[in-house]
């Protein structure tokens, strides 16, 4: 049945030689040491929580291990030459005769994983240094429960991109998840926080519950969940969309659904802005960089099963899309600049799976890669003027940051965070989003030429409410107001804390790295025939080459063709009669800088005139509607409130109480006092005399003795009873017949 | 007779240590007599480790008994389990006459001593059933299964010193002796009905009889008189009477004993004899109807006795019948996933109610025992780590998804349902259920319960107990991770052939 060395036998015998299998995969086993280290470090801090370890050590545990987590990354990657499974131990193992259920913890890496993993730990570590500052008035307190909540999400997280198939993926997304609850309602003693948390964990199950169904899909359809075994399955089926019947175009749904929940996209958005309420370098490692990013990695993952049905990529791509302008109509008009980035990370993710909808796993993987880079300076920066200011975000009550002293690397880091974020001209985010937006032009799709226009438009509206946080925030005059996380201090005579060594190195590290991730786009790549430098090449080992530009012709194209509304790279599309690769490249920066230009106008030249604006749309009755339902976020979670909640609430009342009178009490209690009155039968047999029990035995035994001894003789009166029955019966009948 | 020797040698150390025991329970100083528990683990792990190198492929393959694997496999989870057996009754012993001594109130006399004793009969009783994987007659089988049982009536009797425990001891004794009769008289039928008392030449009778269109009803009548006799030592229905008195009457850590060890003996004797007439062509009709109503009877008689119990060892004694009950389940389905899930399920029980019955010896009100429902109660509010420990056994004893016990169950109703008793795996199933109510109560009261005026005096007062019940605590949690390489080890105990 099960193929293992038992315990028993490595104590009696010399190991067995290992086949050649086993040789090979032993080369890259340390590779689990990644998983591992985060694991190690959640150790560690428990430890330092149980011996209230009130210094600094938690800190430091939690960045040597992800720091090491982060070199073995770069030394796989190094050594990386194909797709590999790295098998660390047998998990589930199920069979029977006409199946099985195979789910071993291994790792599967190829270059999309390396892709991921390199950010996840990289930024990881990074954000751990930051941290390890930015935390330190909790000393003692909170300090070892922060760190072990990271340590927690980056084993998740790791589970999550590394492991070979579906459950281990599904136990890192549970994982991250948990973590989020736990890191979110951090500061548990504000009620805001709390409920922030709530609200994450059960948005989050929604989508979960479609992971759950898509992975028992996946396997009745495919016989497995791993991932190159289906890749394999599908292949030997040449993508036929018939196979498997109707789950086939279920499946696509299902992880879709699953991918909204995690990557806050609509209509399962409304939990990630309200999650700022965990501390920042939370907001900036999970809700920013990386855990929000893992609806697409299982997308990406699981790409030829979105080949199979026809409207799940378009349907990717329209949510997508959507969801871009309309965080991005949000964002415009808060005035918290936490939230502004947190309206802004759902937009953005919102152009990742626009990307992914239009074909072009390679834009959308690329746009993942610069976001967290960008994203994640925006987030710590903010993180470090809230610590500065003592928990000020209202942008109206800050300005002029640049010119005050100690604030230089927070407000240039943040300039090129908010660069990137705009599609500045040759910044990392001018290229990541040229890429998606040109694919939507270039693939043929219901409306995708709607959706590409909507994108350039939401990129000036991007640009637009990026550059009015920073002349709000960091250019014109000098002013500002402490916030209310005072500790003691004296409100009226408040100065600043200007960060130290540890967030602006990091805040330096990280804006750095947004820069340098234009570079890729130029690195060339190995592989001839492919557009789009090294990262192009990072995502065309994964199932989702079909999305990298120039590769039409390998394994996917009959895929592709097959399909009758997408058709990728067949013929090229156009842009208002150009090409739109080259196209892009003007009108997204002439929108970029557009967008600039009027955030600059009102903003830092004529900053009163954002408000006559908006006193004039206030006061006209036509258009007051307009700037009143963006600050109140489109009355989305008031209208969920009252479309799913109330009703929910009012259902759950119903059960409530159909369950205490007619299930609990007609029911459960009736059926419950059956085995508790047997009891009361039974207990007299117990009566605990030696005699009686003795004869009860013996009885027993010799009962069953005689009744088998005799078995024949019983059987054949038995028979003789029922045929003298049966004379009896027929002799009744007879005798009723004949009257 | 060598190479029979050879395969002795677990049970050789275990002896020895037995013999060390008696001993250094009777010296004169105190360091070494307080220590008697430390020289019995040390044999016992000794037992343990002695095992891989006794079975060796090539020394197997020589061996002549029924089933030449079997062995490795009890004989090492027995050492393993009896050593956190032997932890749990650390400090029962002796405690009060010592700690006089130890105050200058009395003085060392031989007579007054029992550690030592109490020590060996536990390390013989122990080597008793090691000593049943190795029969190769039935003359051997019963003086095994009664170096099993023998000690344990002793045990019983000195491990508390109260009338209640006298009266267990006596029941328990004159019972076993009828169903030792019992079981004797099977054996003897067995013998006319084949004329040997040898396994191997056995089963070849038996093979010619089948052949010859069915087992003579005299050697039917003798295996299930056997099996009779046997279900007292697994205290099944119609011999699980004993049970709740005997279980309730001992010291905890004697009954946690009690619940495994003769439980092992039987279920193992049980095997070997339904080996005798061959699982092949499935059991006599007569045999199977027999082992199926006593399952019924066992499962249902056991939970449903436990619902109205006050005192907790009681309510774990009754507990302990049920688990028969299940285990029956794997007999009748017959080898080989029957029988790997009761051996599987039989290392798994032990190690949870080791685990169940250490919290309850570890614990104590006042100096007194705490044996009342009451007493538990709050238990989390003075050491939330036996209640911890409470709470995860009687999860896994009811089988509460992922703990140790829900994976025993799986394998038992798996093979249940593949040998095709869905009806018996129905009433398992519903037996289960009902047990949801009393192991439940016992979590609740531990975990979520507040303390009474009772149970506020009751404090964890025995270390190592506390030891035992945390550490087996513990494999009940992550016993799971080592379930293949367990159900590996039991698969091939069951194989004939290498």
């Amino acid at each position: 049945m099960i193929e293992t060395v038992s315990i028993l036998s490595k104590l009696a015998t010399m190991p067995a030689v290992p086949s050649a299998d086993v040789l090979h995969a032993v080369d890259l086993s340390w590779a689990g040491f990644i998983l591992w280290m985060p694991l190690i470090s959640l150790v560690l801090c428990g430890l330092c929580a149980a011996f209230k370890v009130k210094t600094k050590a938690p800190a430091v545990i939690t960045i040597i291990c992800l720091a090491t987590s982060f070199v073995l990354t770069l030394f796989l990657w190094n050594s990386y030459t194909q797709p590999e499974t790295i098998h660390l131990f047998d998990w589930l193992q199920i069979h029977w005769e006409e199946g099985s259920f195979v789910a071993n913890f291994a790792l599967y890496v190829d270059s999309l994983t390396l892709l991921w993993m390199l950010f996840v730990t990289g930024l990881g570590t990074l954000i751990a240094v930051y941290a390890s500052e930015y935390m330190e008035h909790d000393v003692g307190k909170g300090y070892t429960r922060f760190f072990a909540g990271v340590s927690v999400f980056l084993f998740a997280m790791t589970c999550l991109v590394m492991g070979d198939n579906l459950l281990v993926l599904y136990l890192g997304w549970e994982g991250v998840g948990f973590a989020s609850y736990w890191l979110i309602g951090y500061f548990y003693q504000k009620p805001s926080a709390v409920a922030a948390a709530k609200k994450a964990f059960i948005v989050n199950r929604i989508g979960d519950v479609g992971l759950a169904l898509a992975i028992y899909l996946i396997w009745t359809t495919f016989g497995t969940v791993q991932y190159d075994e289906i890749t394999t399955v599908l292949q030997s089926h040449s993508y036929d969309t018939t196979f498997g019947g109707w789950t086939v175009h279920a499946i696509p749904y299902l992880l879709m659904l699953a991918a909204f929940g995690k990557s806050a996209q609509l209509p399962l958005y409304v939990w990630l802005p309200d999650a700022m309420e965990g501390p920042t370098p939370v907001s900036a490692l999970i809700h920013a960089a990386t855990m929000v990013t893992a609806g697409i990695y299982l997308i990406i993952r699981t790409y030829p099963l979105f080949m199979l049905d026809e409207y799940a990529l378009p349907t990717v791509a329209w949510v997508g899309g959507l969801t871009a302008f309309f965080a991005a109509t949000i964002g415009m008009a808060q005035y918290d600049i936490k939230r502004i980035m947190a309206y802004s990370t759902v937009s953005q993710l919102g152009y990742m799976f626009l990307g992914l909808g239009v074909v072009t796993s390679y834009g959308a993987a690329y746009h993942v890669f610069t976001h967290a880079f960008f994203k994640a300076v925006l987030f710590l920066t903010c993180g470090a003027i809230m610590h500065g200011f003592a928990g000020q975000l209202d942008l109206r009550r800050l300005s002029g940051l640049r010119k005050m002293k100690g604030w230089k690397i927070v407000s240039y880091t943040m300039l090129v965070g908010c660069l990137c974020l705009a599609g500045f001209p040759f910044t990392s985010g001018y290229f990541s989003k040229d890429a998606i937006l040109a694919e939507a032009f270039v693939t043929q799709g219901p409306g995708f030429q709607f959706l590409g226009w909507l994108a350039i438009f939401t990129a000036g509206l991007t640009a637009y409410y990026t550059f009015r946080v920073w002349f709000r925030v960091c250019a014109g005059p000098v002013y500002f107001e402490p916030g209310d996380e005072l500790h003691g201090e004296d409100p009226a005579n408040f100065h600043p804390h200007a960060p130290r060594f540890a967030i602006n190195f990091v805040l330096v590290a990280i804006a750095l790295g947004a820069l340098l991730a234009a570079l890729p786009y130029f690195m060339p790549n190995e592989t001839e025939h492919l557009h789009g430098g090294w990262i192009a090449e990072m995502v065309n080992d994964s199932p989702a080459s079909a999305g990298v530009p120039g590769n039409n012709s390998v394994a996917h194209a009959p895929l592709v063709e097959a399909h009758g509304t997408i058709e990728h790279n067949i013929p090229h599309g156009d842009i208002l009669g150009m090409d739109p690769h080259k196209a892009m490249y003007y009108i997204s920066g002439v929108v970029g800088f557009i967008g600039i230009g009027i955030a600059l106008f009102l903003h830092l030249f004529f900053r009163s005139s954002a408000d006559t604006l908006r006193s004039k749309l206030l006061a006209n009755r036509a258009t007051r509607w307009l700037p009143t339902a963006m600050e109140n976020k489109w009355y989305v979670d008031e209208v969920y409130i009252a479309l799913i909640r109330s009703p929910l609430w009012i259902l759950g009342k119903f059960f409530s109480l159909f369950d205490k009178y007619i299930i609990d009490g007609a029911l459960v209690n009736g059926v419950a006092s059956l085995p508790r009155a047997s009891a009361r039968w039974f207990a007299p047999l117990h009566n605990g005399s030696l005699q009686s029990y003795a004869i009860s035995m013996v009885g027993g035994a010799v009962l069953v003795v005689l009744l088998m001894l005799f078995m024949p003789e019983i059987v054949s009166l038995l028979k003789s009873m029922n045929s003298q029955a049966q004379n009896i019966e027929q002799v009744v009948r007879t005798v009723g017949g004949a009257q | 007779m060598a190479d029979r020797l050879w395969f002795l040698i677990p049970e050789l150390i275990v002896l020895a240590g037995a013999v060390m025991c008696a001993l250094a329970g009777l010296s004169t100083t105190a360091g070494i007599r307080r220590n008697v528990g430390f020289i019995a683990c040390a044999f016992l792990a000794l037992a343990c480790i002695s095992v891989p190198f006794v079975y060796t492929p090539e020394r197997i393959a020589t061996a002549d008994s029924l089933l030449p694997h079997i062995g490795k496999y009890i004989k090492f989870f027995a050492a393993l389990l009896g050593i956190l057996l032997v932890m749990s009754a650390g400090g029962l012993m002796d405690r009060k006459y010592e700690h006089a001594i130890a105050k200058g109130k009395a003085t060392f006399s031989a007579l007054r001593t029992s550690g030592g004793e109490f020590h060996a009969l536990m390390l013989l009783s122990i080597a008793g059933v090691m000593l049943i994987c190795e029969a190769r007659d039935l003359i051997w089988l019963f003086l095994a299964l009664e170096l099993v049982s023998l000690p344990t009536y002793v045990m019983v009797a000195i491990s508390r010193w109260s009338k209640v425990a006298q009266e267990a001891a006596m029941k328990y004794f004159f019972l076993g002796a009828v169903s030792a009769a019992l079981m004797l008289y099977g054996f003897a039928l067995l013998y006319l009905a084949t004329g040997t008392f040898v396994f191997t030449e056995m089963v070849d009778v038996f093979a010619m009889q089948r052949a010859e269109g069915g087992i003579a009803v005299v050697g039917q009548t003798g295996l299930l008189l056997a099996i009779f006799g046997l279900c007292y030592k697994i205290a099944a229905a119609p011999m699980h009477l004993y049970a709740p008195d005997v279980y309730q009457g001992a010291s905890a850590a004697v009954t946690a004993f009690l619940a495994f060890i003769p439980k092992t003996a039987g279920m193992l004797a049980i095997i070997l004899l339904c080996t005798l007439v061959g699982w092949e062509e499935g059991l006599p009709p007569v045999i199977e109807m027999a082992l199926w109503v006593v399952a019924v009877l066992t499962m249902l008689l056991g939970n449903i006795g436990a619902l109205l119990q006050t005192s907790t060892q009681r309510m774990l004694g009754y507990s302990s019948i049920a688990h028969s009950g299940y285990m029956l389940i794997g007999i009748i389905a017959g080898p080989p996933l029957g029988i790997v899930a009761v051996l599987v399920y039989l290392v798994i029980y032990g190690a949870t109610n080791t685990s169940a019955f250490a919290t309850l010896a570890c614990l104590s009100r006042d100096g007194e025992t705490v044996d009342s429902l009451e007493d538990i109660s709050g238990l989390h509010k003075r050491s939330p780590l036996a209640a911890t420990s409470l709470a995860v056994s009687c999860g896994s004893l009811l089988g509460i998804p992922p703990l140790f016990g829900f994976w025993g169950k799986l394998l038992l109703f798996a093979a249940g349902i593949a040998a095709g008793q869905l009806m018996l795996v129905l009433v398992a199933a519903v037996a289960s259920a009902i047990s949801a109510w009393y192991y439940l109560r016992l979590i609740g009261l531990s975990v979520l319960s507040s303390t009474t005026p009772r149970s506020d005096t009751v404090r964890v007062a025995l270390r190592w107990p506390f030891v035992a019940a945390i550490l087996s605590a513990i494999i009940a949690l992550a016993g799971p991770l080592v379930l293949t390489n367990i159900v590996a080890d039991a698969e091939q105990a069951v194989s004939e052939t290498e």
